[in-house]
């Protein structure tokens, strides 16, 4: 790994002198130093373990993402399992905090989440074939670190019944071409029109591919809130069942998550 | 220069002078996470310049403002967010694509409504991405843009019209023309050196048709002139290749002024019908022509109508009807019989620039004023306020020493106020208190009495406010014997003593002394200023339309400074260019105006700071502007003013106002310029622009509070902002800047025992956030981490882990809050859950260790946690405190086992169940024991509302641990006597449960043996305490 990383690095610096980019070069160069096409065409699904910490409380989090779009994400809390988001293609659905009883998102949710499917396992893989459109918007400092930002619009999403563009910026670190800063506006509710900003590093090794291993979700100039992955599976066995709206006519005690 | 200057600005870039391999730092780089706090208020507004509304969103609101930069509305004005903070924040004219409304958006900045105070813009800007982003589409000197109008069937073809500049000559006025969506233009209609195009309208039916208005205009600081030959109405119908006066029907121009100004308005609804308000010296009032301009014909001149001219100059029709239009003005005026008679609108702040049509109804309009935007719905009998844009145009402010420290500040047009720099809940409208009328200027609180002492316009009133008795008291002075007429400038110099508490100063042309807070003064000086009788001929000033408001008063004190070091020594500053001290408390003044190199004569002195560090050196900041002269201008001298030596170094963009010296390191220094904050670490060589979350606003005025070292900011357009504990910034240096990781010294933090009761102010009201309380963790990293783990923990003195913090990853400086808790205790598991047990305790105060783990290096940092000694809770009482907190976390974490065994055991008799029939009948006993002691542990029907069932021994605990550790002083003997009374019940439980192990679970783990089954296999505690969440 160490060789690894250190040949990543050199191959970093070595890019930076390149006198031109173009946003696929950016784009290859990520793959590239993160693993190379092949592995990231080989991710079927990819399962992550990480903690989010809440007024001094460790919150364990477990986040699915398959190739076919089923997600799930799920939380425990005084040894109990919630989930706050599930979708298995179809039904996108998470519990209630109050009786903790499963509930299906609202269609526009659904939608999009069906819409976003091309995302896994990142955004910019094949992403011509998806239909996206990725531009170069020259260099900028973001956070003090030089960075390409690269304006990627993908399938439209609805927002309050309107098919809106889905754009975000994506800001590449200039030396090592991973992501840092991803921005989007926020196209509803009561963060309207404001920026959302996810910033990403502790970059490490899974199975010969580089993954970041620290998240930060927030809104620009204001609050976020860090995710810290423990460990990352690739492709990993998963019961279907996990992503699918439970029968609550049958199952409510099994819906309160009781492991 | 000034190109040179906006090259630095635009690279951002600051070399640490001296060393070999020199750490390069932009602003963003260098301060990292210390962030501008922007406190509002809201409650007043500010100076509202532009509305502009969109083409089909009736919901979309753009407000342009005098020094507060671009705002939007997507909810029609209930809630507000800035999209244009990194540019000039003077804003001329907004306008939205008619094609691509969502994508294009252009601004033209540097306000039109040229009162004495006004700010300058740098030229147009455009969006092609909804705001997000702005590029700059020239005219970067034309300093005011009063039009742009975009052709509705082609939108790169794009018109403006150039009013220029308001203090000096200029050869770029006029209308331009780009047809490539403004890469390139030209000039379609020239105005001269002193005339610009100041209204310019195109027919949106017929995009050839054209109408512009020209006003020949100027100020100096002690004048203003509205009118001339150059001023006239013009119309083209070829896409601006022709152009005609239209004139027919008009007043004439008079032979010595010429007209003024005009307002125009095109009817959207009808092409023909057009309404000028035309300033003249005969025949001033509304006209209103039905041929397209070819002739025109009076209606009347009532007062709002005729106005104020450069101030009001716009007539707004509605898009539906052409014989509605409403005048803005002192109280704007609307009429509903094409333009013959008028009546009021509802109440609302005076003086309003400019008014925007629903699209779809026309009972709802929005108004913009000097206080902030109203919106009506019914037809403007009533206005409302709304309440989310914190665009106060401060002129200066100050601090005092409470706990929490308040702001005192002077607001344009809006009054005289003081506000906490914190509140419960944010800083909210309802937390602000007025303490003066008119316009604001400096307010002062008393160093040791209830006192604040405030000013009206050029101290037409000087109050001394009692805020205990409410008690107000005019302290202002009247001309005495043997002087002249006392002279004040608008913004009156008024100073306090640092050295004697009861000594206030005020500034004539006479420095005046009060040593009694004001009841009696003292003419200590002689006419400090130049006297310069040419300069004081404000009852001539306004042209046409005679302007004496007070407003354009010259030849006047500007800036007085006591030396924090000596009360003899007094510096003053004038607006006519002047620098004079006394060292004997103004027996002899001697004028050093002349020992400052390269300063233009009679340069506006704005302020004066007196060092902290030696009598003899002080700081003076030069303002031209109103010389049309935009450098900037910043000295210090060290021998009293014998020499001075220029200290604008690299970096710095835009005329300054005021200076502050830091009390700690004497080469710090901030510098507040029409652009933005602007921060030097050596003494003025270079600087280097503040950037996170302060917009390039107008920045007044500067304090630093000495005890919090929060950098405290008058912006004139976005209210008041702070920047928290500046004191790290102290430590830079280049020897910081090479390490990988460097850790800032704090100052032990003192654990707020302050409740939270607060807030509950409606969404749409804008909340000034409050300062972080949380000890802070201060480093620096020279490069960003990316790669490998970074860790952040806390450790008490034994080393034990007390908190995990988030690590700042960011290139420069890192702060990282800590809000002194450790992690909640571990809750047993119930059906619901028990809030009780979402609550971590706070830490004992004493001495604990930051460690950072960033890739294999470790790097440890101490802080230090301080009781709040002003609560008055003595140490014995914290003591039993914490250590009853300590007794109940443990409770709840044994309980949290208990129930994590008995679990265990039922899952162990179920499967034994399963495992073999014969088993079935002891394990159900083992079972119907085990839940029938778990009820009464743990609740186990209900849900997290209404439905919750009746509190069981974990809810009683978790609420008598919450109840304990959310206080702060001794425990009380109900809370003592509740304890022994759980912890009883807790120990029976756990007898209870040892009994029953002992009888029903052996008797099955007996029998299982028989089936070759496990017996059962529980964790041990502290494994469970580790694994549990």
């Amino acid at each position: 790994m160490k060789t690894k990383l250190t040949l990543f690095l050199l191959f970093g610096l070595f890019a930076v002198t390149l006198q031109a980019q173009d946003v696929d070069e950016i784009i290859n160069n990520y793959f590239e130093n993160t693993g190379g096409l092949d592995k990231w065409h080989a991710i079927k699904g990819i399962e992550m373990h990480a903690k989010v910490n809440q007024q001094g409380m460790e919150i364990p989090i477990t986040i699915i993402q398959m190739a076919d779009g089923k997600q799930l994400m799920k939380f425990e809390l005084q040894g109990k399992e919630l989930v706050q988001m599930a979708f298995d293609g179809e039904v996108a659905w998470g519990h209630n905090f109050m009786n903790m009883q499963p509930e299906k998102k609202d269609n526009e949710t659904t939608e999009n989440l069906k819409r976003s499917k091309g995302d896994f396992p990142d955004p910019f893989l094949d992403y011509k074939d998806k239909g996206y459109k990725a531009e170069l918007l020259g260099k900028e400092a973001i956070e003090g670190t030089e960075c390409f930002k690269i304006k990627l619009t993908k399938t439209p999403k609805l927002v309050d019944g309107e098919e809106k563009d889905d754009i975000a910026f994506y800001y590449f670190d200039a030396e090592n071409f991973v992501p840092l800063v991803v921005e989007q506006e926020i196209q509803s509710g009561q963060f309207k029109g404001q920026i959302s900003r996810s910033t990403f590093s502790d970059y490490q090794e899974v199975d010969g591919m580089y993954f970041p291993f620290s998240i930060s979700e927030g809104i620009k100039d204001m609050g976020s809130q860090a995710i810290v992955i423990d460990s990352i599976v690739l492709n990993p066995q998963v019961d279907e069942n996990v992503f699918k709206f439970p029968d609550t006519n049958a199952a409510s005690e099994e819906s309160e998550g009781n492991k | 220069m000034k190109k040179i200057l906006i090259v630095a600005c635009l690279l951002g870039s600051w070399l640490v002078a001296g060393a070999q391999n020199e750490v390069v730092l932009s602003g963003e780089q260098l301060f990292g996470s210390m962030r501008a706090r922007q406190i509002g208020p809201a409650l007043t507004s500010g100076r509202i310049t532009d509305l502009e509304g969109h083409p089909t969103n009736d919901r979309i609101l753009y407000v342009g403002t005098a020094g507060g930069g671009v705002w939007r509305s997507m909810d029609g004005g209930s809630s507000f967010a800035p999209i244009f903070d990194k540019y000039a924040q003077s804003i001329g004219v907004i306008a939205v694509d008619p094609v691509n409304p969502d994508k294009v958006i252009w601004v033209g900045t540097g306000e039109i409504w040229t009162r004495n105070s006004t700010s300058v813009g740098d030229g147009l800007y455009k969006t092609t991405d909804g705001g997000a982003s702005w590029q700059r589409m020239g005219f970067e000197n034309s300093e005011r843009i009063s039009s742009i109008q975009i052709n509705p069937k082609n939108p790169d073809e794009v018109y403006i019209g150039v009013m220029g500049p308001l203090w000096g000559d200029s050869n770029e006025r006029g209308v331009y023309k780009t047809t490539d969506g403004g890469q390139t233009w030209q000039r379609v209609l020239a105005g001269t050196a002193n005339t610009g195009c100041s209204e310019l309208i195109l027919d949106k039916n017929n995009p050839d048709v054209l109408y512009a208005a020209f006003w020949e205009f100027r100020r100096t600081a002690w004048s203003f002139n509205s009118g001339g030959q150059g001023s006239a109405l013009y119309k083209s119908t070829d896409g601006g290749k022709n152009w005609k006066k239209i004139h027919s029907g008009l007043p004439a121009p008079d032979k010595d002024y010429g007209l003024g100004r005009f307002a125009l308005a095109l009817a959207p609804s009808n092409s023909n019908i057009l309404y000028a308000a035309v300033e003249a010296k005969q025949g001033m009032g509304l006209y209103r022509s039905d041929d397209a301009g070819e002739t025109w014909h009076y209606l009347n001149k009532d007062f709002n109508l005729a106005v104020r001219p450069f101030y009001f100059s716009r007539i707004v029709i509605d898009p539906r009807n052409p014989d509605v239009l409403i005048k803005v003005g002192l109280f704007p005026t609307i009429s509903r019989d094409g333009g013959k008679t008028f009546k009021g609108l509802g109440s609302m702040h005076a003086d309003a620039h400019d008014v925007w049509f629903d699209i779809n109804d026309s009972d709802r309009f929005y108004v913009g004023t000097d206080g902030g935007v109203y919106r009506t719905w019914d037809g403007g009998n009533n206005m409302e306020m709304v309440n989310d844009l914190p665009v106060a145009q401060f002129y200066h402010v100050s601090v005092d020493n409470e706990e929490p420290y308040n702001v005192y500040g002077g607001l344009q047009d809006n009054g005289s106020w003081f506000g906490p720099s914190a509140s419960p809940g944010g800083i909210e409208a309802r937390d602000w208190t007025s303490v003066g009328a008119g316009d604001g200027f400096r307010v002062y609180r008393h160093p040791t009495k209830p006192y604040v002492y405030s000013e009206m316009q050029g101290a037409e009133g000087v109050w001394r406010y009692d805020i205990e008795k409410r008690q107000v008291r005019n302290i202002k002075p009247f001309p005495v014997p043997g002087y002249e007429e006392l002279r004040f400038n608008w913004n009156a110099a008024m100073a306090l003593s640092p050295n004697v508490p009861d000594r206030l100063y005020l500034g004539s042309q006479y420095l005046m002394r009060s040593n009694d807070s004001g009841d009696n003064w003292h003419i200590i000086s002689p006419d400090l200023t130049t006297n310069d009788p040419e300069k004081l001929k404000q009852d001539k000033s306004g042209g046409i339309s005679l302007d004496n408001s007070g407003a354009e008063n010259h030849c006047t004190i500007f800036t007085i400074a006591e030396s924090p070091l000596n009360e003899h020594l007094i510096w003053v500053g004038t607006d006519d260019g002047q620098v004079q001290i006394t060292r004997n408390g103004g027996k002899e003044w001697s004028n050093v105006t002349a020992n400052i190199p390269g300063l233009p004569a009679n340069t506006w002195c704005y302020h004066i700071e007196a060092s902290n560090f030696d009598e003899g050196t002080a700081y003076a900041v030069f303002d031209g502007h109103t010389a049309n002269d935009k450098n900037t201008y910043v000295y210090k001298t060290t021998d009293y003013g014998q020499t001075w030596q220029s200290i604008v170094g690299e970096g710095v963009y835009g005329f300054a106002r005021s200076i502050q010296e830091d009390y700690v390191n004497k080469d710090l220094l901030f510098l507040g310029t029409e652009f933005g904050l602007y921060i030097t670490l050596d003494g003025g060589k270079h600087w280097v622009k503040f950037t996170n979350n302060m917009p390039a606003v107008p920045v007044h005025y500067i304090e630093l509070h000495p005890r919090t070292n929060d950098l405290v900011l008058a912006t004139h357009g976005r209210g008041i902002i702070i920047i928290d504990d500046i004191s790290p910034l102290r430590e830079l240096n280049q020897e910081t800047l090479q390490k990988e990781v460097h850790f800032f010294a704090t100052k032990p933090v003192v654990m707020n025992d302050h409740s939270d009761f607060g807030g509950g102010s409606n969404g749409s009201q804008y909340i000034g956030p409050n300062p972080d309380r949380s000890a802070r963790i201060v480093y620096y990293l020279k490069k960003r981490h990316v790669f490998g783990k970074m860790t952040m923990e806390v450790q008490d003195k034994d080393g034990n882990k007390v908190a995990d913090l988030e690590a700042g990853k960011k290139k420069g400086i890192n702060i990282v809050s800590w809000n002194y808790r450790m992690p909640p205790p571990k809750v047993a598991k119930g059906k619901t859950f028990d809030f009780g047990g979402f609550f971590g305790p706070r830490v004992p105060a004493g001495t604990y260790t930051v460690v950072m783990n960033k890739g294999k290096k470790q790097y440890k940092h101490q802080i230090e946690l301080l009781y709040d000694e002003s609560a008055g809770i003595p140490l014995a009482d914290r003591k039993a405190q914490e250590k009853m907190v300590r007794e109940l976390y443990n409770k709840i974490q044994e309980l949290a086992y208990l129930v994590y065994q008995i679990d265990e055991t039922i899952a162990y008799a179920n499967k034994a169940a399963e495992e073999n029939k014969k088993l079935r009948k002891s394990a159900a006993a083992l079972e119907a024991r085990l839940n029938d002691l778990k009820k009464e542990l743990v609740i186990t029907t209900g849900d997290n509302y209404v439905g919750t069932a009746k509190k069981q021994l974990r809810e009683k605990l978790g609420n008598l641990y919450s109840t304990v550790a959310s206080n702060y002083q001794r425990p009380s003997n109900t809370q003592y006597k509740n304890m022994t009374m759980l912890v009883k019940e807790l120990n029976d439980a756990q007898t209870r449960f040892s009994y029953i192990k002992s009888k029903e679970l052996a008797r099955l783990e007996k029998a299982a043996t028989k089936y070759n089954l496990k017996g059962l296999e529980i964790k041990p505690f502290e494994q469970f305490l580790k694994e549990y969440k």
